[in-house]
């Protein structure tokens, strides 16, 4: 076990350190993938911790994309906060924004939360295109990410991916770990040996809101133009959705294949613009049909491997 | 006889219209057993649920060791010294028994003497340490019982309250987890027991309550209470 155990720690630490080093030796297509690839990551696994570990079936996450992204453009545009600061901000501003709506949208359960998180969304989609501040529909341009190269921007989001992937790992490792597992697996036993549901799931909602926000700046960094109507648009939570279903929600290691397979079918399918939603949905039923529980979590059902187990022995 | 420990004065509880306990008092004295029994529906379990905070009394005092509890949360309910066994066990499947028995201390004053605790509760359940790596869904019917049983022991309450321990159990383990019941007892433990098999809670306790249809009909020591008024009062006749 102890083998085993180090050799996955020097698995891991190769692979990092491959993508590290991906900027000096592979070509800038590929920098792009890895890129993507680690803000889905990022993204999908925050939205993993709230539907897969805490029963939070989110439909709003958007509403912390669009915060996140308008922080940065506003903080480093207008007042000239350096972009940094501006990113750390808008995780800030999405973590209060999340405290602030948590008292009704809690009210809420199963399908309710999620419509009432969509409405939410919808609601700040509204009142940004309609926000003079901000440009209305037109957005708003992040001119200062000009100064960043392009391999600064991969680093982030590189970190990004990891260092969420990282939070999940030790955060189910840790006491409130332990007490979303119970809840997930007996809500009232875990209620009556004093597991304060309440807030687990609170704490997991603000978590989330905040990764989400701060890693949405990192991602308007890179598409440099934020616009009301696609920073709040449900895509961003659908693909969220997609990627941990297809990876196996509920486990560590499925938004990572997920935003794997993702990246490269979304690379494939720009192909056929026509038919690539179409696809896309295809394969999340098909899933959905086949493997409910997703690649990871068959595979652990069949085979009992889990590479990154949040399990204390 | 002994102070009370747990002291409920006339309390009602509704399942939203539903009035489901109807000026229910009862005691539990220091260091005693104490049986509830009555049929399906007499409102047993609800009367647990309620001392253990799942759910609130419309009216009525509970107060424990001299406080008033009613109207708390489950988890200052634990840090108070009183944990719950449920109906079904309600193990957490899919944690190992040594998870399921960490989230019995889950609450931080539990948490302080839990090393001592779970090598107590290894010795009053040696299968669970054995067993402790191992998915508590793998476990049998008598096996999960016994983790439910020590989960609850993990807070070191001063009241358990256990709720049908012997369903769905065979005879010689339900002979088992009862002698585990005695062993708890002499630890100084008090219990509030709730069972359907009333030879078997007769013989475990020293006080009797008869519940039916949301009402206390009887209460007495063993001993004192007739065949003939324990039938009446179960079936209300």
């Amino acid at each position: 076990m102890e083998l085993l155990r180090s050799r996955r720690f020097i698995g891991i630490i190769l692979i990092l350190l491959g993508l590290i080093a991906l900027p000096y030796w592979a070509s800038r297509y590929w920098i792009l993938l890895v890129l993507l690839f680690s803000l889905n990551l990022a993204l999908s696994q925050m939205w993993n911790l709230l539907a897969g570990y805490s029963g939070l079936i989110s439909l709003g996450q958007q509403a912390f994309i669009g915060l996140g992204g308008y922080a940065l453009a506003v903080f480093s545009v207008y007042y000239g906060f350096p972009i940094w600061l501006s990113i750390i901000l808008g995780g800030t501003v999405s973590v209060l924004f999340a405290l602030l709506i948590s008292a009704p949208i809690f009210r809420m359960r199963g399908v309710y939360f999620a419509i009432g998180t969509w409405t939410v969304a919808e609601t700040l989609r509204i009142l940004f295109s309609n926000w003079k501040y901000v440009g209305y529909g037109m957005g708003l341009f992040v001119k200062p990410t000009y100064a960043l190269s392009f391999n600064t921007i991969y680093f982030t989001a590189l970190g990004a991916g990891v260092a969420s992937v990282a939070l999940v790992y030790f955060l189910l490792r840790s006491k409130l770990g332990l007490g979303l597992m119970a809840i997930r697996d007996e809500e009232t036993a875990s209620e009556t040996l004093g597991v304060d549901i309440f807030r687990c799931k609170l704490c997991c909602f603000l978590i989330s809101a905040g990764v989400t926000g701060a890693v949405s700046g990192v991602m308007y960094l890179h598409h440099i133009f934020i616009q009301p109507y696609s920073a709040f648009g449900i895509d961003w939570t659908v693909q969220m959705v997609f990627i941990t279903i297809i990876g196996g929600i509920g486990t560590i290691e499925g938004p990572i294949i997920g935003s794997f397979l993702y990246v490269f079918l979304h690379q494939w399918l720009s192909e056929y613009p026509n038919v690539s939603l179409l696809i896309l949905g295809s394969i999340a039923i098909g899933a959905i049909l086949i493997a409910p529980k997703g690649i990871m979590g068959t595979v652990q059902e069949k085979l009992g491997f889990e590479f990154l187990s949040p399990r204390r022995k | 006889m002994a102070k009370p420990l747990l002291r409920v004065q006339h309390i009602e509880v509704f399942y939203h219209d539903f009035h489901a306990l109807w000026d229910v008092s009862l005691e539990v004295e220091k260091g005693l057993v104490v049986s509830i029994i009555g049929a399906n529906g007499a409102g047993k379990s609800t009367l647990l649920n309620t001392i253990a905070g799942v759910l609130r009394p419309s009216s009525g005092i509970i107060e424990f060791d001299h406080k008033r509890i009613d109207g708390w949360m489950p988890y200052q309910m634990v840090a108070e010294g009183i944990s719950m066994v449920p109906e079904g066990r309600r193990i957490f499947p899919r944690l190992t028994v040594l998870e399921n028995l960490e989230m019995g201390c889950y609450v931080p004053k539990a948490r302080q003497k839990r090393d001592q605790v779970l090598k107590k509760i290894y010795e009053l359940f040696p299968i669970l340490e054995k067993r402790k790596n191992q998915f508590s869904i793998t476990l049998s019917g008598g096996e999960q019982q016994m983790l439910a049983i020590g989960r609850a022991l993990m807070s070191q309450p001063r009241l358990i309250l256990l709720d049908e321990i012997s369903l769905g159990l065979a005879p010689l383990v339900i002979k088992n987890i009862y002698q585990t019941v005695k062993q708890i007892h002499s630890e100084g433990i008090s219990a509030l027991l709730v069972e359907q098999d009333i030879q078997r809670s007769l013989k475990a306790c020293h006080k009797v309550y008869v519940m039916q249809s949301g009402k206390i009909r009887l209460e007495g020591r063993p001993g004192e209470l007739s065949q003939e008024d324990i039938r009446k009062a179960y079936f209300g006749v």
